[in-house]
C-alpha cells in the first residue's frame, strides 16, 4: 500500500514537472505553429541562470530572475531570429531553433564545463514533507508540484478569462482580422514566445536544483518533452497536463512492477516455455520503464494522430 | 620580397616530407575517443590522462629516436562514428588505436580491428582499451591485438566487497541496481557471484536504462521498501548522481557501493549525502604514499589539476604501451604491431598503488586497485569541496584477480 501510495505520488509530481517544461512548447506550437526544437535548452538556460545568480540575490529570487532571463533569451530569439526567417516556412524554424539548441548547449559547455554545477536544494527546502514507515517524502518535490499546478492554474485563467487570452486565441486564427483590429500581433508572438521560454525557464530553475544542472540536460529532457507534447496533442495545454500525468503515472509505477510477458504465459500454463524462449518473453517491465513513454507515443500516433486532446486539422 | 614567400612556403612541405622520409616513420596512436556529446566530458577525462602519459613517454625519448606522435579523432560518441574515424585512422597511418569511454565503442573498434588485421596482414593495428570494462571484451570477443588495461565488473566487485567489509560497511542484505547493457548486466552478475564472499544476500535487482531516466524517485522508494543495508551498483554519470540525490530526498540510510563515484561533479552535487559511500578505483594518491603524493604533483604540474576519474588509469595504460615499445625494435624503421603485441603481452610497470602486468592468457591487465570511502579527512579534496577518498585497503593485482575466463580462445599470429 505504501509502495503504492510512494509511487503514485512520484509519479504525479514528476509528471507535473513534464508539464512544467511542455507547456511552453506546446503553447508556442499552438499559437505560432513553430516546433521549437531549442525549448529544453531554455530549461537548461533558467537553471544556470538560477545557478549564477542563488549567490547574489538567494534561492527564491533567483529562481524567479532565471525564469525572466530565459524568458528574455526567447524574446530576443523571436524577435531578431525568428521573426526573419518566419517567411520561409516552418522548415526553416525548425532548422533555427536546431541549431540554437546546439549553439546553447556548447556555449553553456565553454562558459561553466563539462560536468555537472554545485546548484542544490537550500537547506531550508531540504528535508522530508511527511513520512510513512521508513520512507520519507521530500518537501521539495511537492514544492515543484505546487509550482507546477499553480502555473497550470494561472496560465488557464489568463487565456480563457481575460482580455490578453482573447487576443491571443484569436490571433492565432485570424492574425489578419486581429491586426486589422488595431492589435499588434507580431508583440503578441514575441509575447507568447517569450512567455513559453520563461515557462522552460522556470521549470529549469526549479527542477535543475533537484535533479542535476548539467550541459546534458536538455537533451536528457528535450526528447521526453516532445513525446509529451505529440501524445497530448500538439498545442493543447490541458492535453500536455493529462499527457505529463500519465507518461509520469506509467513510468513511476512500472518501476515497481518486477514481471515479465513469461508471467503472463504461466497463467496458460506456458511459463516454462516462454522461460526457454527468453529474449522479449522474460524481459521485466521494470527495466523497460523509462522506454514505456515511446511506446505509449507510437500507440497514440497509430490510434489517435492528433494526439488525446489535439484538434483534427 | 613579396613574391619569394609563396615558393618558400611551397617547399615547407617538400622538406617536411624528405625530413620524415629520412628519419622512418614515427608511431602513430589514435585517441579514438568520444570527444562531442552528452558523453564528451568522460572522453575528455580520458584524452587528459593519455596526453600526460604520451608527453612523459615523448620526453624520455619517444621511440626508435622520434617523438610517438598522438592524434586525436572525435567518435561522436556511437559505434558507427567510432567505426569511420578508424578507418580514417588507418588511412592516417595509425598504429595503434586507444579507446576508453564506452564499452559499446570498444565492441565496435575491437571487432574492426580483428577483420583488418586479418584482411591486411603485414598492416596489423593494435587496440589499447583504457576503460572499457564489458566482460566479452576479454571473453568470447577476446583477440591477440586487443589489450584491457582497465579493471572489469568481476575484479572491481569483489574488491569493492572486501573493502567494505573490511571496513564493516557491509551489512547481510544487499540491493543491486545497475545499467541495463553489457557493463551493467557484468556488475549485476558480479554482485550476485560475491554474495558469499561478502556474507550478503542479494534482496532485488534491477536492470534499468542507461542515462534515460531523469526520476529515480520511483526506484529509491522500491529499494527502500526492499529494506536493502546496501546499494551496490557500477551506474556511472548522472545515473548515479541521480541516483544518490534520490536517495538523500527520500532519506535512504543505505551506504551505496560505487565504481564511478570519483566522476567530477559526484561530489559536489551530492554533497553530504556521498559520505560513507565507497568506491573501488585504480588509484588514490592518499593510499599510494610518498610515490602516489609525487605522481599527483607532477600530474598536477603538467595539466593544471588533480588526476582524478579515470584520468590516472589512462596514464597508466599508456605508460605500459610504453613499456612494450621500450622492447621492441623497429623492423626496417617502423614499429612492427605483431612484435609490439607480443611485447604487451609481458608488459609490466611500477605504478605508485603497485606492480601491474598484462595477462596473456586473455589480455586482462592485473592491475592493483583500492577501495576508498568518501570523508572529509581525506588528504585530497575533490570538486572544491571539503570531502575526498579516504583509502579503506589497496589490493595487490594477486588479491583482485579473478581468473581468466574460459570463452576467451586466443588465437596467436605464426611468429
Amino acid at each position: 500500500m505504501d509502495t503504492l501510495l510512494f509511487g503514485l505520488l512520484n509519479g504525479l509530481i514528476y509528471g507535473l514537472l513534464l508539464f512544467m517544461v511542455s507547456a511552453g512548447l506546446t503553447l508556442i506550437f499552438g499559437m505560432m505553429g513553430v516546433l521549437n526544437f531549442a525549448h529544453a535548452s531554455f530549461y537548461m538556460l533558467g537553471a544556470y541562470f538560477a545557478y549564477t545568480l542563488q549567490h547574489a540575490l538567494g534561492f527564491g529570487p533567483a529562481v524567479v530572475a532565471g525564469a525572466l532571463l530565459a524568458g528574455g533569451v526567447g524574446a530576443v530569439v523571436e524577435r531578431f531570429f525568428l521573426r526573419r526567417v518566419h517567411h520561409h516556412g516552418h522548415a526553416h524554424e525548425l532548422l533555427l531553433t536546431f541549431g540554437l539548441s546546439f549553439i546553447v548547449a556548447e556555449t553553456i559547455k565553454l562558459v561553466f564545463g563539462n560536468f555537472p554545477v554545485d546548484y542544490r536544494v537550500p537547506p531550508r527546502l531540504d528535508g522530508p514533507a511527511f513520512a510513512i514507515g521508513a520512507q520519507q517524502y521530500p518537501l521539495y518535490r511537492l514544492l515543484m508540484g505546487g509550482v507546477a499546478l499553480l502555473m497550470f492554474v494561472l496560465l488557464y485563467l489568463l487565456l480563457t478569462r481575460t482580455r490578453v487570452g482573447i487576443i491571443v486565441r484569436s490571433a492565432i486564427h485570424k492574425p489578419r482580422m486581429v491586426e486589422a483590429l488595431g492589435h499588434n500581433v507580431q508583440l503578441v508572438f514575441t509575447g507568447v514566445f517569450a512567455v513559453g521560454a520563461a515557462l522552460a525557464g522556470l521549470a529549469g530553475a526549479v527542477a535543475g536544483a533537484f535533479y542535476t544542472t548539467s550541459p546534458n540536460m536538455a537533451v536528457e529532457t528535450g526528447v521526453l518533452v516532445f513525446v509529451v507534447v505529440v501524445v497530448g496533442g500538439l498545442g493543447s495545454l490541458g492535453g500536455a497536463m493529462l499527457a505529463s500525468l500519465l507518461i509520469g503515472v506509467m513510468t513511476s509505477l512500472a518501476v515497481s512492477v518486477d514481471r515479465s510477458l513469461a508471467d503472463l504465459f504461466a497463467l496458460v500454463g506456458a511459463g516454462a516455455w516462454a522461460d526457454s524462449v527468453g529474449g522479449l518473453l522474460t524481459l521485466k517491465l521494470s527495466s523497460l520503464a523509462a522506454t514505456l513513454p515511446f511506446a505509449l507515443m507510437l500507440i497514440v500516433l497509430l490510434l489517435r494522430p492528433q494526439g488525446l486532446l489535439g484538434e483534427k486539422n | 620580397m613579396d613574391k619569394k614567400i609563396p615558393v618558400r612556403l611551397a617547399a615547407l612541405p617538400a622538406a617536411l616530407m624528405l625530413a620524415t622520409a629520412a628519419q622512418a616513420a614515427p608511431v602513430k596512436i589514435a585517441l579514438l575517443e568520444t570527444l562531442s556529446g552528452p558523453q564528451a566530458s568522460t572522453g575528455q577525462s580520458f584524452r587528459a590522462g593519455v596526453r600526460y602519459a604520451v608527453d612523459k613517454l615523448n620526453a624520455a625519448g619517444g621511440w626508435n629516436g622520434a617523438p610517438v606522435q598522438l592524434v586525436e579523432y572525435d567518435n561522436q560518441g556511437g559505434p558507427a562514428g567510432a567505426s569511420d574515424k578508424l578507418k580514417a585512422a588507418i588511412a592516417d597511418g595509425v598504429q595503434i588505436v586507444v579507446q576508453g569511454a564506452s564499452s559499446a565503442i570498444a565492441g565496435q573498434i575491437t571487432e574492426d580491428v580483428r577483420k583488418h588485421n586479418l584482411r591486411n596482414p603485414g598492416k596489423e593495428i593494435a587496440f589499447i582499451n583504457i576503460g572499457a570494462e564489458a566482460l566479452e571484451l576479454t571473453g568470447e570477443k577476446c583477440n591477440f591485438y586487443h589489450f584491457r588495461l582497465t579493471g572489469n565488473a568481476q575484479v572491481r566487485t569483489k574488491v569493492l566487497v572486501l573493502g567494505m567489509k573490511q571496513a564493516k560497511a557491509l551489512g547481510s542484505k544487499v540491493y543491486a541496481i545497475n545499467q541495463n547493457y553489457s557493463w551493467g548486466q557484468d556488475m549485476e552478475k558480479a554482485i550476485v557471484d560475491n554474495a558469499a564472499a561478502g556474507g550478503y544476500v542479494v534482496v532485488d535487482k534491477t536492470l534499468h536504462d542507461v542515462n534515460k531516466i531523469q526520476d529515480f524517485a520511483p526506484y529509491i522508494a522500491k529499494i527502500s521498501a526492499s529494506g536493502a543495508d546496501n546499494v551496490l551498483t557500477g551506474n556511472w554519470s548522472n545515473d548515479l548522481l541521480l541516483m544518490m540525490k534520490a536517495a538523500k530526498a527520500a532519506g535512504l540510510k543505505a551506504d551505496f557501493g560505487t565504481v564511478f563515484l570519483d566522476q567530477p561533479g559526484n561530489i559536489s552535487n551530492a554533497g553530504d549525502t556521498a559520505l560513507g559511500h565507497f568506491i573501488a578505483h585504480v588509484f588514490n594518491g592518499e593510499a599510494g604514499g610518498a610515490e602516489g603524493a609525487r605522481f599527483v604533483a607532477d600530474y598536477a604540474a603538467r595539466t593544471g589539476h588533480h588526476p582524478v576519474f579515470v584520468e590516472p588509469q589512462a596514464a597508466f595504460a599508456i605508460d605500459m604501451v610504453a613499456d612494450a615499445l621500450r622492447r621492441t625494435r623497429p623492423v626496417a624503421g617502423a614499429l612492427d604491431v605483431n612484435a609490439f603485441a607480443r611485447a604487451m603481452e609481458t608488459a609490466r610497470i611500477r605504478t605508485p598503488m603497485g606492480e601491474m602486468s598484462m595477462r596473456a592468457a586473455d589480455h586482462q591487465v592485473l592491475l592493483p586497485l583500492v577501495v576508498s570511502t568518501v570523508a572529509k579527512d581525506a588528504r585530497y579534496k575533490v570538486d572544491g569541496t571539503d570531502m575526498g577518498f579516504k583509502p579503506i585497503k589497496v589490493y595487490s593485482a594477486e588479491e583482485a584477480a579473478t581468473p581468466a575466463q574460459a570463452s576467451c580462445k586466443m588465437q596467436r599470429p605464426a611468429a
